[in-house]
């Protein structure tokens, strides 16, 4: 046989295969097919969600901004990268940095961020509340959502390297926390139980943040209520431009840190997240171990039952080479269609878990929804499909060639 | 076309398939192991269902197998077309004998020389009749233009050329039966092999499936096991089969009208 042969004979019995399934699935053997390719459906749409959910926890710690374009962020990685560190790497100096920063061309706004979740509350009531230290400045618009206009520019209780400026005891609220705390403009808030700031506005995030009780204050007045004032301390910078050159000046900066565009920082703390990835591989395991168990049962089943059919071609000189690239091809099929359902009805299990999430337990949605998840989901189903094929390709080896009835 | 007895004793009427002495004995259960000997378990008993059988057929002339059930013939089908080993005697083919033949060329012998029709017919379910016809060919790598023009000729040579795309469960008996015939001699075989072709049919079904029949003898050989009297009045030669043996050859060389 030639390999033109070869090759024709291999694209005739892939197309048969696939013709087949369709066939069977829409027509002469609904049932069945359905049962098969629904168990690895099923095993993909829990893959997706738990995907979506560790993804999700992996992101929800990033401060989002829609005027931000790069965020500098210190390098995890190296052993000497924390400038200063605490429980987590960060920035010292960050008001004559910031003022570097700034000074750049092309740079709109740029200011440190120092993120606490702290005490916030009234006389009556207190709450956990993500608390954001900010340098304000006119051209910068919003962080985290929230406007930025009614506080003071250029955080005034700083003052050349001390903290002995003017206090101005601001604070913006989110509504959320306006709401929790039942509290509006003007009215007196305490934060980390001690200093009492003054609600100078309250602002609703913009859609793509969420609804986390969220509150925006001068930095070094977070910095003085939370002790991160001995070396002048933030967590990142946020900076706005419009201008990619801008970049290049950011990366001097700091000598370990890293300047992320708005993708990338969701790359990175998805892949700085070690719990994120955890959670990701093992529902991928236990997806390809169920889907595997779940293919090779059911069609070695109906490779059983399907004896006759086998023999038959057996006896018309089909060799059992071809029916194994037949039955081959017939699980790919079965386990790939199977796949893309599952990975659709797993986005479809991940909106219920956020509204689900957001009416009882949240403020914001946990997972993540991502169109990159339909290939994944696929791809997971054609893999299950391969590490079902060694156990279809035996069974089809004892099976093929039986007596004809 | 073979019109009398004569053209099938002319030295030019090549053998196709020859059985010669062929047996064949199956065994009831498994041999016991040898804590089963140990424990006293017999061995199981074997059932001979081919005795002692020789026929040859030749190119041209259709050969039936008559008999009850249980007389061994389709086992003796099985054993000619080359699905089972014989165990004792040899079944030639052109020559050549088909125990000497490994499992997979046996599996390509069949794809090549032999075509096969069912009483049940056999066709996948889920492939049109076209691509039922077809299949065969896709195993003898044959492109897929030539694969649909060949299979369509067929189907239109046993008038089922409005039926291409039709599944065999729209289909009647007879013409998944006729889908049978197309889809056996879609690889141009030398011997064609029919078990009980008009078993599962009704009269009319019946005769116009034997007219396939005639028509398919042409430039091959036919061997067909059959109960029904007018199957086998198409025979040109008729043996008769009791516990696997040949006990006779009523009508050797009987002509086809």
């Amino acid at each position: 046989m030639t390999i033109r042969e070869t090759l024709t004979r291999w694209a005739g019995f892939v197309a048969l295969g696939v013709r087949r399934t369709v066939s069977r699935a829409t027509h002469t053997a609904r049932q069945r097919i359905r049962f098969s390719g629904l168990g690895v459906a099923v095993a993909i749409a829990l893959l997706v969600m738990v995907t979506g959910l560790s993804v999700g926890l992996a992101t929800s710690t990033t401060v989002y901004d829609d005027d931000i374009d790069y965020w500098v962020v210190p390098d995890s990685e190296s052993p000497e990268s924390p400038l200063v560190a605490t429980d987590s790497p960060q920035f010292s100096s960050v008001h004559e940095t910031n003022d570097r920063i700034t000074a750049i061309d092309g740079v709109e706004s740029s200011t440190p961020v120092l993120a606490q979740v702290l005490r916030v509350g009234t006389t009556e009531s207190d709450e956990y509340v993500l608390v954001i230290g900010i340098i304000n400045s006119p051209a910068l618009e919003d962080v985290s959502g929230l406007n930025t206009d009614s506080l003071t520019p250029r955080d005034p209780y700083y003052d050349d390297g001390e903290y002995n400026g003017t206090w101005t005891g601001e604070v913006v609220l989110s509504e959320g926390t306006a709401e929790l705390l039942a509290v509006t403009t003007n009215d007196s808030v305490t934060v980390a139980g001690n200093r009492s700031f003054t609600v100078t506005a309250v602002e609703s995030h913009s859609a793509d943040v969420g609804n986390v009780p969220t509150a925006l204050v001068q930095l070094s007045e977070l910095q003085r209520v939370t002790g991160a004032t001995t070396y002048d301390q933030a967590d990142q910078f946020v900076v706005s431009t419009s201008s990619p050159a801008v970049r290049d000046g950011l990366e001097g900066i700091y000598p370990q840190s890293s300047v992320q565009s708005r993708g990338e920082m969701t790359a990175s703390s998805t892949r700085n997240s070690d719990m994120a990835l955890a959670l990701a591989a093992t529902a991928l395991t236990v997806a390809l171990v169920i889907g595997t168990l779940f293919v090779v049962t059911t069609s070695g089943l109906e490779l059983v039952a399907d004896r006759q059919q086998l023999a038959v071609l057996s006896a018309m000189g089909i060799s059992v080479t071809s029916q194994i690239r037949l039955v081959g091809t017939q699980t790919l099929v079965l386990t790939g269609l199977g796949g893309v359902v599952g990975a659709v009805c797993g986005i479809g299990g991940i909106w219920l878990i956020n509204a689900a999430a957001v009416r009882t337990v949240t403020t914001e949605p946990i997972a993540v929804v991502s169109p990159w998840f339909v290939p994944y989901g696929t791809g997971v189903g054609l893999l299950v499909g391969l590490l079902s094929l060694p156990f279809l390709v035996v069974v089809t080896r004892r099976v093929a060639g039986g007596k004809l009835r | 076309m073979a019109g009398s007895v004569a053209s099938f004793d002319e030295a030019s009427s090549s053998v196709v398939v020859s059985a010669t002495d062929v047996s064949k004995r199956y065994t009831r259960g498994t041999e016991p192991g040898v804590l089963g000997r140990l424990l006293g378990r017999q061995s199981p008993p074997t059932v001979r269902a081919v005795d002692s059988a020789s026929l040859e057929v030749r190119t041209e002339e259709i050969v039936g197998l008559a008999g009850p059930s249980g007389s061994g013939k389709s086992t003796l089908l099985h054993l000619l077309a080359g699905l089972e080993r014989p165990t004792d005697g040899t079944v030639t083919f052109r020559g050549t004998d088909l125990a000497s033949l490994s499992r997979r060329e046996r599996t390509r012998h069949r794809l090549e020389h032999i075509g096969i029709v069912f009483q049940q017919f056999h066709l996948l379910d889920s492939l049109s009749a076209r691509a039922n016809v077809a299949l065969p060919l896709v195993e003898t790598g044959v492109g897929k233009r030539e694969r649909r023009r060949r299979a369509t000729d067929l189907l239109e040579r046993v008038g089922l050329g409005d039926r291409l795309t039709h599944r065999p469960r729209e289909l009647s008996g007879g013409e998944q039966q006729r889908v049978a015939i197309a889809r056996a001699l879609v690889t141009d075989p030398a011997l064609v092999i029919a078990d009980e072709p008009t078993g599962e049919l009704d009269t009319e079904s019946g005769r116009a499936i034997l007219q396939e029949f005639e028509r398919v003898a042409e430039n091959r050989a036919v061997v067909l096991a059959s109960h029904d009297r007018e199957t086998l009045d198409l025979c040109d030669r008729l043996l008769r089969l009791r516990d696997g043996a040949v006990v006779d050859q009523p009508s050797r060389g009987g002509p086809r009208e």
